[in-house]
């Protein structure tokens, strides 16, 4: 049976137009997808039943005794670190979230070591962004700064940007002008119109150079800003400045460079002084399906994005203090639960060291390098493939993903909910 | 010889991502792209191992040549065997220098551990599909 419309689950993109061919409960063939989409859909090596460790042993247990163990876990930790969320559903987030405030537990997503410094910057400075539907029909300037979408977001330019033809941009390829700013030669440089090689860690220096461009004052810079000789600043902020609508996309080039949201902070600003002579926007290239949900989901229950500490009895947020990595290297959470990411292959290994240390339990669907970390993982449906759920596009867009093939196991609203019960009853 | 460590996605390393346990996914995480200058001074061949130290602990990966990369400058996708030798400082932001770490690299005749070994090194216990 072939299935239209269907709801890639892997990258922010979060393409909604894969043709999905299933026999059974298997997915057989993939359409429209890019490599990641093919990968995940044809993807056959789930874990199987929940495993549980005991010392140096893992031994598989039932679903209700995991969730039995979870629960347990969580009620006896002092300072519990609720974290990932940003590859499961909306209604999963808000759970987490709810668990959070009974736990008085710590909640972070992934956002903590992706685009949390450009939320911080957003707080700071606002964002002029748009959808990714008025880049595609409008702009005829595209910058990509610190972000490499044909390795990580592999159809944002054909469906987007560089390769799609809009309403106003017949003929896309032709009409669009690409730069492209990074500190290597990256695939994406490649077949930029004008790429900018910049120092590492100098991004700073150049969005105030090009700042100083946009505003007049080109003539208080030196002959190279960050190793980017003036005159294709100049050239750079002359194709920015005439464009009819211009729209920058930075990546974690941006946000985990130094300066980290103090750079953002500079691009939006840039953004902003670029609106003077024309119309411009600037957006995040979010990298989890649905990272930009957790921020969503958190925001509207909590008043805050990312890094939630409920230990007070109340919603208190301090990145830098209450994000997963700063608690994790100052040993300070007794017990993490992880939900949908992958901290062991994703956190400095000091970090790691911790998670070890102490009862970390994993919902997802595959073994992961967290796995070897925990001390017990429940299998769950992936969102997208065998449940359904909302989830956020990377420019904010609500997209219900669907639900392709029947299997036994459950959604992780279902497992997250059944430990909720437990600790609602029990606090 | 000095260098500062990038650190970033790949298409491979995405493929893989849901097969963490998969030799396709050590081969990617583990591998390091050198300016082949660079590989030229240090002796080293493609695909030979070489151990990266940084402050924080070392990790023995196999370099590969991109022209691409500066000089002075490595790239590996992000994974465990990047991050095993990233810093935890995060400045109070939450976010740390994931792609800035200064490394010093030279070859080696270890081999390059999986994933489960890298997790049993800082503590955790081996899970077998
Ligand atoms: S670009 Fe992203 S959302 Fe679209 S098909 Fe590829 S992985 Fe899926």
């Amino acid at each position: 049976m072939k299935i239209e419309d269907v709801v890639c689950t892997f990258c922010g993109c979060l393409c909604d137009d894969l043709v999905v061919e299933v026999e059974g409960d298997m997915v057989v063939n993939v359409e429209n997808g890019c490599t990641l989409a093919n990968k995940k859909f044809m993807g056959n090596n789930r874990l199987k039943t929940p495993i549980k460790r005991d010392g140096g042993n893992w031994k598989k247990v039932g679903l209700d005794e995991a969730i039995q163990t979870a629960a347990g876990i969580l009620l006896d930790a002092d300072r519990p670190l609720l974290y990932g969320w940003s590859g499961t559903h909306g209604e999963a987030q808000t759970i987490g979230v709810h668990m959070a405030e009974l736990l008085g537990a710590v909640i972070d997503n992934t956002s903590t070591v992706c685009h949390g410094p450009s939320i911080m910057a957003i707080q700071e400075v606002g964002h002029p962004g748009c959808t990714l539907g008025q880049v595609k029909n409008r702009a005829d300037v595209i910058v990509y700064w610190g972000a490499n979408p044909i390795e990580a977001h592999p159809r944002h330019m054909s469906r987007y940007t560089t390769y799609a033809d809009g309403f106003f941009l017949k003929e896309a390829f032709r009409e669009r002008k690409v730069i492209v700013v990074d500190i290597r030669k990256t695939e994406t440089a490649n077949i930029a119109d004008e790429f900018i090689m910049v120092e590492p860690g100098a991004d700073y220096a150049l969005l105030s150079a090009l700042r100083a461009i946009v505003r007049g004052k080109g003539d208080v810079l030196p002959r190279t800003v960050a190793g980017v000789e003036k005159e294709q600043l100049i050239r750079v902020a002359d194709i920015c400045m005439s464009a009819k609508f211009g729209a920058m996309f930075f990546g974690l080039g941006l946000t985990m460079s130094r300066g980290k949201y103090k750079n953002i902070r500079n691009a939006i600003e840039l953004t902003e002084e670029l609106n003077r002579h024309t119309k411009f926007t600037i957006s995040p290239m979010r990298g989890h399906w649905n990272v930009y949900g957790s921020n969503e989901v958190f925001t509207w229950i909590t008043g805050y994005p990312f890094a939630v500490d409920f230990a007070r009895g109340i919603a208190f947020y301090n990145p830098g203090e209450t994000t997963s990595v700063d608690i994790l290297k100052r040993g300070e959470c007794d017990a993490c639960l992880v939900v949908g990411s992958d901290p062991g292959a994703h956190f400095p290994g000091d970090c790691c060291r911790h998670l070890a240390d102490i009862p970390t339990i994993q919902i997802d669907p595959h073994v992961n390098a967290t796995t070897h970390l925990s001390r017990l993982q429940i299998p769950v449906a992936v969102t997208g493939i065998d449940a359904e759920g909302t989830a956020y596009r990377m420019d904010g867009v609500p997209i219900r993903t669907r639900k392709v093939i029947d299997t036994t196991y459950p959604s992780d609203s279902e497992v997250l909910d059944k430990i909720y019960q437990i600790i609602r009853k029990e606090t | 010889m000095r260098f500062l460590l990038n650190t970033g996605r790949t298409i491979t390393q995405g493929s893989n991502v849901e097969h963490k346990n998969s030799e396709a996914y050590r081969e990617e995480a583990s591998t390091c792209r050198m300016n082949p200058v660079d590989m030229m001074e240090l002796d080293i061949e493609e695909r030979a191992p070489i151990v990266v130290r940084s402050a924080h602990g070392e990790i023995v990966m196999q370099a590969i040549p991109d022209a691409g990369q500066a000089r002075g400058e490595v790239f590996v996708c992000l994974g465990p065997y990047a991050n095993h030798i990233v810093s935890p400082e995060t400045h109070c932001t939450g976010m740390p220098d994931f792609k800035a770490t200064v490394v010093d690299i030279e070859p080696t005749t270890e081999g390059v551990w999986p994933v489960w070994k890298l997790m049993e090194s800082v503590g955790g216990c081996r899970y077998e599909d």
